[in-house]
């Protein structure tokens, strides 16, 4: 083992630089990778990082009267408590709609624990005592902003208009409207003043736990301890589970970048391994002639290699974690972290297997230094220069492919990075597709209108009155019982057989009668049905059976939604219709026509395209990580030819080969092979990013048919700067190799 | 006491399907503390003889004993047992490893047979200093001479003191002064008892070897056994001395 120690220590003393580069490529990637999984997490969860940053509480407690906080605090487990806060309902009057509210006390000195997180405006100020603070998604789906007014009214019927000062977010309740109802903080004066009688108050107290596991130990003690006081408990979980967005759409997505991430850091590592193994298969040769056996150069090989690798994964994993922390103010999770470092341990120890192995394979003969192929000149290149072709270019596309195993190793060095690039420019067309065309991602509809105090006709004339509304379908959406299934279905009644809603259809054709439905993938799946099957189901008691006859691209509920004309549905289902899906005029923006329809209770439809708005950041740190990596690549295939190039340099120069036209030869051997590599994988990346991303939505259940390729203006940019990169590259080490002086006898 | 015997060895080497042999049955031994010198034109197929005796290629047919034992079967990983206790290496190219210090290049051998470090250094330490190479023992091997090169191979080669010191063409990289002076080195290590066997296509090479065997197209066309020199160099001795 010493010897082996003592070989590796003095490999790793002789190239400092590159082994530090090769740690910081790997560092690199997992530290993208760790905060490209927090940021997806934020996204898809977003309870965790609120949660954390507000420090809150795991167990609330709702109470008639304040609980004894001692006893409470005496709890084994409980470490922090937050309140208790005085809670009263009251009703805010907004737009001509009446909606629940709890206003709940809060001091004037932001809180330690359950720290409400103030986005926007300011926090409440003794010294303005009619100011509220608005948790942000029920500010949002009421419209409220700082400086809006806040008309509450309390049991007793009095109304007072008070003002939003600002908008919080909090880990300690779900978003609206999930969970009900939303949620004001205001000073315990004007909660006094809005509802002056205590017996129609309620006290919530919030109880940190030193680890979370205990919750449901926790609640039971303090149900014993405040004996009958309590009226409910709600947990983390709950909250947890109201905000989370079960979409696999986002985790499919996650596990694709993360893949690419560590192809990545698998590529970089082989590179750098073998091109280190390839430079040193001499004294590899030696090593064995000095009577090390091929599994020990293996092993060595693999141990040092392997070593910097982890070496990447821990500083990796260690800045991932800070950058995560300072930035999102939210340490990624244990399991996040140990999958990624699980992933990059295996992705190492395969990428440094081969290299090492072939090492190992090396044979003992040190032979003298390689004595380059005796390549011919093929016909072609004869015909070339017979033609008067510039003979660098004909000397560099023979030198260029003279060397068969590093000119593959070149192009694939180039082609792998740039087939992982294209792939993520075609994620990128694709949300800008969902973007543009909501109506493809079947999104024909920006806003749903719900007839709240007014008749169905009422509102859908009320609807049709604005001038950028086009078309108003009727929908009703009911669960439906499945034989053999023991959970229910989403089904949707949009538009009629006649007039049906604009759904996108993928496959088959649209419904256009009675009995005829369309399915998303997701619910395709569910039942093992396919296009053209018919479907038994009872919807309200009532069995129907339809037949589908077209798959389309549907967003919500992981795919799993049947969606018919509404006539199919037996009248007592149908009417009154529960809302109207509005189709607004090209280009109309649906905030503004959301603010005209004062009065209707108006949804806008969440794009996936902004759900997913991260991974455009993602996508953006992953194509300069490639880039990098190709880069890499490139410059370690560079040194190599040069290595091998030096006899020809000294050849070419004793032909009467200028200094430029050996270099023009260099740059041409290498250009070639670099842009037969960057087409190749734009190609290979063209052709994959569709079906990728399809096979992501038929995974996901929004189903097949929402890929797009990336732009041709993407790709022919993308294409020249990597080919202008690689010939920039190859330039700098041609114009010194080609002005030094190299005897004929090298080597 | 015999160290080496060959029995009908054979390398044939393909190239695009067509068998080339290089070694065309060669019989031959050598025996305890004997300097054979193996001479003959390029592409006779001395280096293939001497890369086949010490594993480092493999034999097309033939047998190779060492020290009594049958060799020509074992495995690479076994070979390279063997290389490590009995065998070492010169090579016309020193064949440094580059990355590591003169110190460290001697110390490996000894430390893969299992040395410990203070014994490998205490070796090293030993032979650089009868090789007048001390001063230069953290240097970098390309910052040595030629000559200094291959006097740390040298050293490297008899760190675990083998058996059998295999040489190829140890001076055809050199200038008649480190020629001179590494041929100096061999003597004296073969006057200590070491058995070596040199490839060489030097005759001044030769003329320090006790035997001298040609090969021409992969066999033995001449196997000589010159005696000990008893006149003093330049006499008239040098010229005479003649045997069949």
């Amino acid at each position: 083992m010493i010897a082996e120690w003592r070989w590796i220590r003095a490999d790793l003393r002789a190239r400092r630089v590159q082994a530090t580069l090769t740690v910081l490529a790997v560092a690199g990637i997992v530290a993208a990778l760790v905060t490209a999984a927090t940021l997806l997490e934020e996204g898809t969860n977003p309870w965790r990082g609120l949660f954390t940053r507000g420090h809150g509480g795991h167990i609330w407690i709702h109470s008639k009267d304040a609980p004894d906080i001692s006893a409470l605090r005496q709890l084994n487990g409980v470490t922090e408590i937050a309140g208790p806060y005085v809670s009263a309902p009251a009703t805010l009057a907004r737009g001509g709609r009446k909606v629940p509210v709890a206003l709940q006390e809060a001091p004037a000195s932001l809180p330690k624990v359950a720290t409400p997180l103030l986005v926007e405006g300011r926090w409440l100020d003794p010294a303005d005592p009619g100011g509220v603070v608005v948790e942000r998604s029920f500010a949002a789906a009421t419209g409220l902003r700082p400086g809006s007014a806040f008309p509450v009214t309390g049991l007793n019927g009095a109304t007072h208009t008070l003002f939003v000062k600002g908008l919080a977010e909090s880990g300690d309740q779900g978003f609206y409207p999930e969970w009900t109802p939303g949620l004001a903080w205001t000073l315990r004066p004007t909660l006094t003043m809005v509802e002056p009688a205590p017996g129609r108050t309620e006290t919530v107290t919030g109880l940190r736990l030193a680890d979370p596991e205990d919750t449901n130990l926790v609640v039971q003690q303090s149900m014993t301890t405040l004996a009958g006081q309590v009226q409910r408990v709600s947990t983390w979980r709950e909250v947890r589970a109201s905000m989370e967005l079960d979409n696999r759409l986002l985790g499919l997505l996650l596990a694709l970048f993360g893949a690419a991430g560590l192809v990545g850091a698998a590529l970089a590592l082989a590179n750098a391994t073998g091109g280190r193994v390839l430079g040193q298969l001499r004294d590899l040769a030696t090593l064995k002639s000095l009577g090390f056996t091929p599994r020990q150069i293996a092993a060595m090989l693999l141990a040092e290699h392997g070593l910097l690798g982890l070496l990447g994964l821990a500083i990796g994993l260690t800045a991932g974690r800070v950058i995560t922390t300072a930035a999102l103010q939210v340490p990624p999770s244990l399991t996040q972290l140990a999958a990624i470092g699980l992933g990059t341990i295996l992705v190492v120890l395969v990428a440094v297997w081969l290299p090492a192995w072939r090492g190992g394979r090396t044979a003992p003969i040190p032979a003298a230094p390689a004595i380059p192929p005796h390549g011919r000149l093929s016909r072609l290149a004869r015909l070339a220069l017979l033609v008067r072709l510039p003979p660098a270019l004909v000397l560099g596309t023979r030198d260029a492919f003279t060397r068969r195993v590093p000119a593959i190793l070149t192009s694939a060095g180039l082609a792998l990075p740039m087939m992982m690039i294209t792939i993520g420019l075609g994620c990128w067309a694709t949300l800008d597709d969902f973007t543009k065309n909501p109506a493809k991602v079947g999104q024909a509809a920006a806003l749903s209108v719900r007839p709240g105090n007014l008749t169905a006709d009422e509102t859908r004339l009320r609807a049709l009155a604005d001038p950028a509304v086009t078309a108003a379908y009727p929908g009703v959406d009911l669960d439906a019982l499945v034989p053999w299934q023991t959970r229910t279905v989403r089904t949707r009644a949009l538009g009629t057989s006649t007039a049906p809603y604009p759904f996108h259809v993928a496959e088959g054709r649209m419904f256009r009668e009675r009995g005829e439905a369309v399915a998303g993938q997701g619910l395709l799946d569910l039942l093992s049905v396919r296009v053209g099957d018919r479907v038994r189901l009872t919807i309200g008691g009532t069995p129907l059976i339809v037949h589908i006859v077209g798959r389309v691209i549907e967003p919500e509920q992981d795919g799993e939604v049947l969606s018919f004309g509404i006539d199919t549905l037996a009248a007592k289902d149908a009417v009154p219709p529960h809302y109207f899906a509005l189709v607004l005029t090209d280009g109309a923006d649906p905030q503004e026509v959301r603010a005209r329809l004062q009065g209707l209770e108006v949804t806008q439809a969440v794009n996936p395209a902004d759900r997913l708005a991260v991974i455009r950041v993602i996508i953006v740190a992953l194509v300069v990580v490639l880039a990098l990596i190709g880069l890499t690549n490139l410059l370690t295939a560079g040194a190599l030819g040069r290595r091998d190039h030096l006899r020809d340099l000294a050849v070419l120069q004793a032909m009467g080969l200028t200094p430029r036209q050996v270099m023009a030869t260099l740059v041409t051997g290498t250009g070639i092979l670099a842009t037969l590599g960057v087409l190749a994988g734009t190609a290979a990346g063209t052709l994959l990013s569709s079906t990728l991303i399809d096979w992501e939505g038929h995974g996901s259940g929004v189903g097949a048919g929402i890929g797009r390729a990336p732009t041709p203006a993407a790709l022919a940019a993308a294409v020249l700067l990597a080919v202008g990169a690689a010939l920039l590259v190859a330039l700098i080490p041609a114009r010194r190799a080609a002005r030094a002086r190299v005897p004929v006898t090298a080597g | 006491m015999t160290v080496l015997r060959t029995l009908n060895l054979v390398r044939i080497y393909q190239n695009g399907g067509v068998p080339v042999p290089a070694v065309r049955g060669v019989d031959f031994t050598v025996e305890a503390g004997e300097f054979v010198a193996i001479m003959g034109p390029s592409g006779s197929g001395k280096s293939t003889l001497v890369h086949m005796l010490g594993g480092l290629d493999q034999r097309t047919s033939g047998e190779i004993w060492l020290d009594g034992k049958r060799v020509d079967t074992l495995s690479e990983s076994a070979w390279a047992v063997l290389r490590r206790r009995k065998i070492g290496f010169v090579f016309q190219f020193y064949n440094l490893v580059t990355n590591m210090t003169v110190a460290d290049n001697v110390e490996l051998p000894a430390l893969l047979a299992g040395m410990s470090s203070r014994e490998a250094r205490e070796r090293r330490e030993y032979l650089l200093g009868e090789l007048g190479l001390t001063e230069r023992a953290y240097a970098a091997p390309a910052e040595l001479s030629g000559g200094e090169q291959q006097r740390v191979a040298l050293a490297r080669a008899l760190a675990n003191g083998p058996r059998l010191l295999l040489a190829d063409e140890p001076t055809g990289n050199l200038d008649s002064r480190n020629t001179r002076d590494v041929l100096k080195l061999l003597g004296e290590v073969h006057g200590n008892g070491q058995t070596v066997v040199v490839v060489t296509h030097d005759a001044k090479v030769a003329s320090k070897a006790d035997r001298v065997v040609t090969l021409s197209d992969g066999m033995i066309v001449d196997d000589a056994s010159m005696r000990r020199r008893r006149f003093p160099p330049g006499s008239a001795g040098d010229v005479v001395e003649l045997h069949g």
